[in-house]
């Protein structure tokens, strides 16, 4: 599953909306994804991709597409400094 | 008192026993009780893990994105408020909306939303606290959504005076009416603290009643020798105020007149009250009303059911009321839907506004061992009905000393 689709699943769950409205180049307030939600939103995607983001959500994350950028960014980074340790953050919850 | 009359045209409730006034009422008459052993998570950590819940869950009236904000205190309120303005049949979108104004008393707002922050910090060792945390968790969380949903632009209040909250903000925007500042207010209580944290912090004070070893839903026993102290509740209860000719001039249905409201506060001690300081907000409740105390047909008690308030409560009633306090009906609900905290205040006015329009008294359950400072007509056990009511008076006293107390009239339309 690409990262497109897996952010579109949590979306369409949370936020009680339809596969057609979350297409990439949705804005995420026109979704009723606020500033707060998307914080929120970042828990799951914490779970999902065994992420620690919390504290680097930047705020110019306007669009699906934004998204999905941003954690493509984060795999990324993850995969090359893998071994860290930092994917464990949240190993106690 | 002002000139400016103050009609109710609206009541609301989401409560143990009933999420309507008409079901809450059909079985406060039938004497049944909302208090159970609780369902939740840490129970066998309590010594007394009971409670009155309300049959109520926020995804049947809120989707998934708007629960995640809402504590169960702001959902309760809402639905609570809603029906308040459905029964008023008010329109919002056609009200001046800075005459208007939501008034609401709470004592701990979101503490399900609190008690969670505090697991996920401290008992997970996460530091995941949900973002909406400080939003769900402040207590005007609920005053602020209500004027959110109906775009009501006058004040936007919360009264925090511990168990008289509820009663606290329906008398203070009823004197917001009576004073010009608004003609509508939405004012009422609502607390949701049936949580292990708050339960835990209650019990540690040793204020909480010892379950019924045969019946749970008997724990709570107000006036009775055998009480053994207070069951917490949940719930919400609004009113919708109007100032009189608002409601006339647009042909609303008047449930009563709230005539009187009195305010005084037990300097003693935090948690002691006195004999004054309720006779004082009784009798002030009674001077705002021009009644005379001859006048009051039934008092909704605060009874509490704890040693201490029973028993100053019924001598401030036999002060305030004379030898006529004998023959005044005088019941504590609390022993059916428990001690609502900030939201009990609303709630046994709503129920003292209801038993006028009703004619009907609800009794004091489980009350069958006599205390001898208590001897007064709790109407024990039996509500009646069929009774002729004029006047009706709902007390709150508080911690921290805030006694309130409010008068309701049948409709009058000559007074």
């Amino acid at each position: 599953m690409t990262t497109l689709e897996t952010l579109q699943d949590i979306l369409i769950d949370e936020f009680d909306l339809t596969r057609e409205r979350v297409a990439p180049d949705a804005e995420l307030a026109a979704l009723g994804v606020d500033s707060l939600d998307l914080l929120e939103l970042m828990f799951k995607i914490e779970d999902r991709y065994k992420l620690a983001i919390r504290d680097d959500v930047p705020n110019d994350l306007t669009t699906v597409r934004d998204v999905v950028h941003f954690i493509d960014r984060l795999l990324a980074a993850q995969s090359k400094s893998a071994g860290s340790g930092g994917a464990d953050r949240h190993a106690a919850t | 008192m002002s000139t400016r009359r103050v009609a109710i045209t609206g009541l609301g409730l989401v409560a143990p026993l009933g999420n309507s006034v008409d079901e809450l009422c059909a079985n406060l008459v039938a004497g049944r009780s909302g208090i159970r052993l609780l369902d939740i998570p840490q129970r066998d950590g309590l010594r007394s893990p009971i409670g009155a819940s309300a049959d109520f869950r926020g995804d049947a009236h809120f989707a998934a994105p708007r629960i995640r904000m809402l504590d169960r205190v702001s959902q309760m309120a809402l639905v609570a408020a809603a029906q308040a303005v459905a029964d008023a049949n008010l329109k919002f979108g056609t009200e001046n909306r800075d005459r208007c104004g939501v008034s609401v008393g709470s004592g701990m707002g979101g503490a399900e939303s609190t008690d969670e922050g505090y697991h996920i910090i401290y008992a997970e060792r996460s530091d995941r606290v949900k973002p909406y945390t400080v939003l769900a968790s402040m207590t005007n969380a609920a005053a602020s959504w209500i004027g959110i949903d109906y775009g009501i632009t006058g004040p936007n209040l919360t009264y925090s005076t511990a168990c008289s909250s509820g009663a606290v903000a329906v008398g203070e925007a009823a004197r917001r009416i009576q004073s010009g500042d608004v003609d509508v207010m939405l004012a009422g209580g609502a607390e949701a603290p049936l949580t292990f944290g708050v339960l835990r912090a209650w019990e540690a004070m040793r204020t909480i009643a010892s379950p019924d070893p045969r019946d749970p839903s008997a724990s709570c026993r107000p006036f009775a020798g055998n009480r053994t102290g207070l069951v917490l509740g949940e719930g919400a209860a609004f009113v919708a105020l109007e100032e009189w000719s608002h409601a006339t001039g647009r042909g609303a249905r008047i449930h009563a007149e709230l005539t009187g409201y009195g305010l005084t506060t037990d300097t003693a001690h935090i948690t002691r009250p006195t004999v004054a300081g309720q006779v004082g907000a009784m009798r002030a409740a009674l001077k705002s009303a021009g009644l005379d105390h001859g006048a009051v047909d039934y008092v909704n008690a605060h009874g509490t059911a704890t040693l201490q308030n029973d028993a100053v409560e019924t001598a401030a009633i036999k002060e305030v009321f004379g030898a006529r306090a004998f023959a005044l009906p005088v019941s504590s609900t609390k022993s059916m839907h428990g001690h609502l905290l900030g939201a009990a205040g609303a709630l046994e006015f709503v129920i003292a506004v209801a038993s006028l329009e009703r004619g009907i008294v609800p009794p004091t359950m489980h009350l069958v061992e006599h205390d001898p400072a208590c001897d007064l007509d709790y109407v024990p056990n039996r509500a009646r009905t069929g009774v002729n009511l004029n006047a009706v008076m709902s007390n709150s006293f508080a911690f921290g000393g805030t006694n309130a107390v409010l008068i309701a009239e049948a409709y009058d339309a000559q007074r």
